[in-house]
């Protein structure tokens, strides 16, 4: 009995963590300076960007991000059960639309981070055996929320640097229109490999999905061949997402980007892909929204543009807030799962 | 203007329809203010006749069927929308062109006097400077938008100046002892009033060249 109720959580989580890495693809805009810049056709783009952003998914499945979330932020000796993970996910998926309805742009790497340190917490004191002081890895997860303040920053100054070079040594130097629009027709073509690149390590730096996955692994629920199937079938399902789900956003992102030039495109997703890549590489969860926003600010002081500091002041606040409230809520459901003897 | 075949039309891009629709469009402006300075020199023979070559004309129809078929396909990246509206501005010139170039040809006018005709011949010179500016700066778009820019400034200080005189001869109409609602006393207002509607056209086409330099420019 106890066997059949672990075997069905566990398919509960496969079955969460594949629609959590669609919904991942579904939210992904990373195409759309390439749709508004009409480098390709809006299918072939979706599908490109699908197929890379599965790659990058399922290429560093095993390790960084994934091992990260799923195993490396608690202490040693520490796993998951698999009530813990089921209630990680309901508290994200809870927050994520919560916000989703009040119209507040989220982190789901935040809200997913935050569920864990709220389960985790309740965990330590419910069970006995286990120290709350060491049930974290709190050399890694100070590093995990170190990075996301230090993540948007670098990508800000990156973006501001890359532009002042680019500017400097070769745009500045474009005098007429037709030579400004010849060369940012060579520019569309960088911001293909660009976005390319930036969606390889968008889908790596995905820890949410296959952070459940691992977790299963490591609690044994999985084996390294069934984590692997089931890595790929994230992949696929994130490139799904894209196709199906992201053309909505991207094309609606992309009417807007029809004045704005491949170059500044191609700078924007090339300082988020290369703050991507080395956040992955450090094994860290990063929130790709928060870096590309902070990137576009990047752009925007370089070019001397205003910024909207109020809207980003009210953004900044959300952003602080759903670690809390999500690992609040995340300790609640945890609780309320324990009074039923669900562990 | 010289005729051009529907085929060589066809062959053009899209800079060199707009440098020849504004071509058109210039060579129109001028014989309209030609036309205005004939009527200064009391020669309404020919000042009937530039204006109905004004109001007749259409060559300039054919470039704009060429170009509006060809900027709707083009493969431009991002200053379609820029482009054409530059072309539609260039198009306004050519519409306030005609609806003055009718409104004078209602009545046959008399100057009141040499220092009136001195000065409105004074106003004429500057339109026909700040025109052929213009034609200037939209060809310098392709290829210096800097250049544009400086052109711009230039219309724009002289567009001023002509601000100046046109109060100083509307001061001088108002002093005349004549009639307010005598046909010469409005046809003189209007005649100056379309002269300025034309040149503040030129005007704010001129800010709008110097927009899509800043637009486009990176400075560094």
């Amino acid at each position: 009995m106890a066997g059949d109720l672990t075997s069905i959580l566990v398919i509960i989580l496969i079955v969460l963590a594949i629609s959590l890495a669609f919904s991942i693809g579904a939210n992904d805009e990373t195409l759309s300076s390439l749709v508004g810049a009409g480098v390709l056709k809006f299918k072939v783009a979706l599908l490109i960007g699908g197929i890379a952003v599965g790659a990058g998914m399922f290429s560093f499945s095993f390790s960084f991000v994934a091992k990260t979330v799923g195993a490396d932020l608690l202490g040693e000796g520490l796993t998951y059960t698999d009530f813990m993970l089921l209630t990680v996910l309901i508290s994200s998926i809870i927050w994520l639309v919560i916000g989703s309805f009040a119209g507040i742009p989220l982190s789901s790497t935040h809200s997913l981070i935050g569920s864990i340190v709220g389960v985790v917490i309740v965990y330590s004191f419910s069970q006995g055996g286990v120290n709350p002081e060491t049930a974290f890895n709190w050399v890694k997860l100070n590093n995990v929320i170190l990075s996301w303040f230090l993540s948007p920053l670098f990508g800000l100054i990156v973006t501001f640097m890359l532009f002042k070079l680019i500017s400097k040594t070769y745009l500045s130097r474009l005098k007429g229109l037709n030579q400004i629009e010849k060369s940012e027709k060579y520019f569309k073509w960088l911001l293909l490999s660009a976005v390319i690149f930036a969606e390889i390590w968008v889908g790596a730096n995905s820890g949410e999905a296959l952070g459940i996955l691992y977790g299963l692994l490591d609690n044994g629920s999985l084996n390294i061949e069934q984590y692997l199937f089931f890595a790929f079938i994230c992949g696929i399902s994130s490139c799904l997402g894209i196709y199906f789900a992201a053309r909505y956003v991207i094309r609606n992102l992309a009417s807007q980007m029809i004045d704005s030039r491949p170059s500044e495109g191609l700078i924007i997703q090339l300082s988020s892909a290369l703050i991507l890549m080395i956040a992955t590489l450090l094994s860290l969860p990063i929130s790709h929204s928060h870096v590309i926003v902070f990137c576009i600010i990047g752009m925007s002081l370089s070019q001397k543009k205003e910024v909207k500091y109020k809207e980003l002041g009210k953004m900044g606040v959300y952003w602080i807030l759903t670690f809390p409230i999500a690992a609040t809520l995340a300790g609640f459901l945890y609780f309320g799962f324990n009074l039923f003897g669900l562990t | 203007m010289k005729e051009i075949s529907e085929k060589e039309l066809k062959k053009l891009s899209i800079d060199e329809l707009t440098h020849l629709f504004i071509d058109n469009i210039n060579e129109q402006n001028l014989k309209l203010i030609e036309g205005i300075e004939f009527l200064v020199e009391e020669d309404f023979d020919n000042f009937t006749q530039n204006l109905n070559y004004v109001i007749e004309t259409n060559t300039e129809v054919r470039v704009k069927k060429a170009f509006e078929s060809k900027i709707f396909k083009s493969k431009l990246m991002f200053s379609k929308a820029d482009r054409l509206k530059l072309f539609n501005k260039i198009n306004d010139i050519k519409n306030i062109g005609e609806f003055s170039a009718n409104k004078m040809l209602l009545y046959r006018v008399v100057f009141p006097d040499e220092e009136f005709k001195l000065r409105i011949l004074n106003i004429l010179k500057s339109l026909k400077l700040i025109s052929k500016q213009l034609t200037d700066a939209i060809k310098f778009i392709g290829s210096d938008l800097t250049k544009a820019h400086d052109v711009c400034e230039n219309i724009k200080d002289k567009r001023r100046k002509m601000r100046i005189e046109e109060w100083q001869l509307l001061n001088i109409l108002y002093n005349y002892d004549m009639d307010y609602l005598s046909r010469t006393f409005l046809y003189l207002k209007e005649l100056i009033e379309g002269v300025m509607m034309l040149a503040d056209h030129i005007k704010s086409f001129a800010e709008y060249i110097q927009f899509l330099a800043t637009k486009y420019l990176i400075f560094d």
